[in-house]
């Protein structure tokens, strides 16, 4: 579902990610760890194509995201579940609007968007606070919406970014609860986490970054 | 399909409201580049009218030489007058014209008698058919009308070429201005929206981050562009009607431009098609603009 060729990047000068190798199958669920700043969120953006690698060769599903024109990225990323670091909530509207975006913007009908959105809040236990506003909402309940958002289109590929970073135990471990039953749908997940604990606890794959270098 | 045009319309509306003075900027920009612009083009236009009368109004004084008598001129004007470019002929004898000018400037009788008999000729004043007036047939035909009765001929023509390079040049002007001018509201609209795009960068972020097509995200700021173009039409129309109204008045009272149809308030069906249309054309183009520098920088 996920390959990755000796994709190297660079920042100007700085190399943030060496020759990196590796591919992930359908269903999968792993993990990509590392310290801060030994590239995971570089690497997660390269799969959603916020970034295209320097050299070397990507493909998610089948396309190499850094290959796509402005016309056909959006349909990579229709198909990708991205949990952001920063949740990327949009602030002046509510939850029912930020988890439906990733729906509207597909072109879905109105109904079928009011369906889903209740459906997936239920999922990640929000039902009820879909009328508000993110600022409103505790750090745990903000990041459950951005799960929502990332999930609500049943993406083929789950990528999250730190999701239990800013959480409490016992939070983090709702959270991970959630994504590993998403990922018993079907759903490829890939965590970028630095959560030794958390690994600790739900034992599965682990890619290790270090200073931009991957091993296993 | 339908639900795509639905969130679309719903997001313009959205942003026309919660962006309400920043719209409104760019609506006045549209506004002043319109109204500036159509000024100048309603200046240009009025004064092009107006060289048009006067050209149509060309008109020949051709003097006859002493010493040529009443039968000979009468002669003379026959022929005249069955020249194909000729309109009308009025033969002011001698006697007309002495007693013309006694009457105009009552103090002129001494000089005219010190003068003499032949101080004031006779001459036929001839006015040309418009379809002859372009600057080769007037030139043609001043030099078959030359004949040894007349002693001079006199015509407006330096007077109108003057003019008529004036007004090219003027042409020239306003062409570079409007460009000018259109460049200057595509930029400042562009900005504008610029600021609206940045207001809301997180959500326009977070809609390409999870899929969104750059149509999608362009569709509904080309409707507010649009909306803006059309609301800075309709404010320029307005103002350019009532300055219309009043201007041409004034002038109508200083220089008499003959049965001028321009002394109303109307900009004509042609004109307002035309500041709409442009105006809606920088409204979007502004809007597109600063959509399409949005996305070449989202992630
Ligand atoms: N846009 C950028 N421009 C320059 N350097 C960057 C950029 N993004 C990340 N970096 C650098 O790349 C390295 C890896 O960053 P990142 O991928 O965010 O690491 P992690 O997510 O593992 O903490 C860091 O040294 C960071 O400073
Ligand atoms: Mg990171």
């Amino acid at each position: 579902m996920i390959r990755l060729y000796h994709v190297s990047k660079s920042y100007g000068s700085a190399q943030v990610l060496h020759d990196v190798t590796f591919r992930l199958s359908k269903g999968e669920f792993a993990y990509l760890t590392g310290a801060s700043g030994a590239g995971k969120s570089t690497l997660l953006k390269l799969l959603y194509g916020a970034e295209a690698p320097t050299s070397g060769k990507l493909l998610v599903g089948g396309v190499d995201a850094s290959k796509l024109g402005p016309a056909r990225l959006p349909l990579l990323r229709r198909n990708l579940g991205v949990i952001f670091q920063d949740f990327k909530l949009i602030p002046n509207r509510t939850v029912f609007d930020n988890v439906g975006l990733a729906l509207e913007v597909i072109g879905a009908e109105r109904r079928e968007i009011s369906r889903r959105v209740n459906a997936v809040l239920n999922v990640v236990g929000l039902g009820g606070k879909g009328e508000r506003r993110p600022l409103d909402l505790s750090g745990g309940e903000q990041q459950r919406v951005a799960i929502a958002r990332a999930i609500v289109n049943d993406p083929a590929v789950l990528l999250a970014d730190e999701p239990t970073g800013n959480l409490d135990g016992a939070m983090a471990v709702e959270v991970m609860e959630i994504l590993l039953s998403i990922n018993l749908r079907g759903t490829t997940v890939l965590i970028a986490t630095h959560d030794i604990g958390l690994m600790e606890r739900f034992p599965h794959r682990r890619l290790r970054l270090n200073a931009g270098r991957m091993s296993e | 399909m339908s639900a795509t045009l639905g969130h679309i319309l719903r997001r313009a509306a959205r942003s026309l409201w919660e962006n309400l003075s920043l719209n409104a900027v760019a609506a006045g920009v549209i506004a002043a580049a319109l109204l500036l612009g159509g000024a100048f083009w309603g200046a240009m236009s009025t004064l092009n009218d107006a060289v048009e009368v006067w050209e149509r109004d060309v008109h020949l004084s051709a003097y006859f030489a002493s010493g040529v008598d009443e039968a000979r001129q009468r002669a003379v004007l026959a022929e005249v007058q069955a020249m194909p470019e000729v309109e009308a002929v009025t033969w002011v004898t001698a006697t007309d014209a002495r007693a013309y000018l006694e009457e105009r400037v009552p103090d002129i009788q001494p000089i005219l008698v010190e003068l003499g008999e032949d101080a004031v000729p006779a001459s036929l004043e001839i006015t040309l058919r418009a379809r002859y007036i372009g600057d080769e047939t007037l030139s043609d035909f001043v030099t078959r009308l030359q004949r040894a009765e007349f002693e001079e001929l006199d015509y407006g023509k330096e007077w109108v070429e003057r003019l008529t390079a004036f007004l090219g040049l003027l042409k020239a002007l306003g062409a570079a201005l409007g460009t000018l001018l259109v460049m200057a509201a595509v930029f400042l609209v562009g900005n504008t929206m610029h600021l609206v795009t940045y207001a809301r960068r997180a959500e326009l972020e977070t809609m390409k981050l999870v899929g969104a097509t750059l149509q999608f995200i362009a569709a509904p700021f080309l409707i507010e562009g649009a909306v803006q173009g059309l609301i800075g039409a309709l404010l320029a129309i307005g103002a350019l009607s009532g300055l219309k109204a009043v201007l041409l008045g004034r002038i109508q009272e200083l220089v008499p431009l003959g049965q001028a149809p321009l002394a109303d308030g109307s900009l004509g069906l042609s004109t307002v098609l035309g500041l709409l249309t442009v105006g809606v054309l920088l409204g979007v183009v502004g809007c597109g603009s600063a959509v399409l520098r949005f996305w070449r920088q989202a992630p």
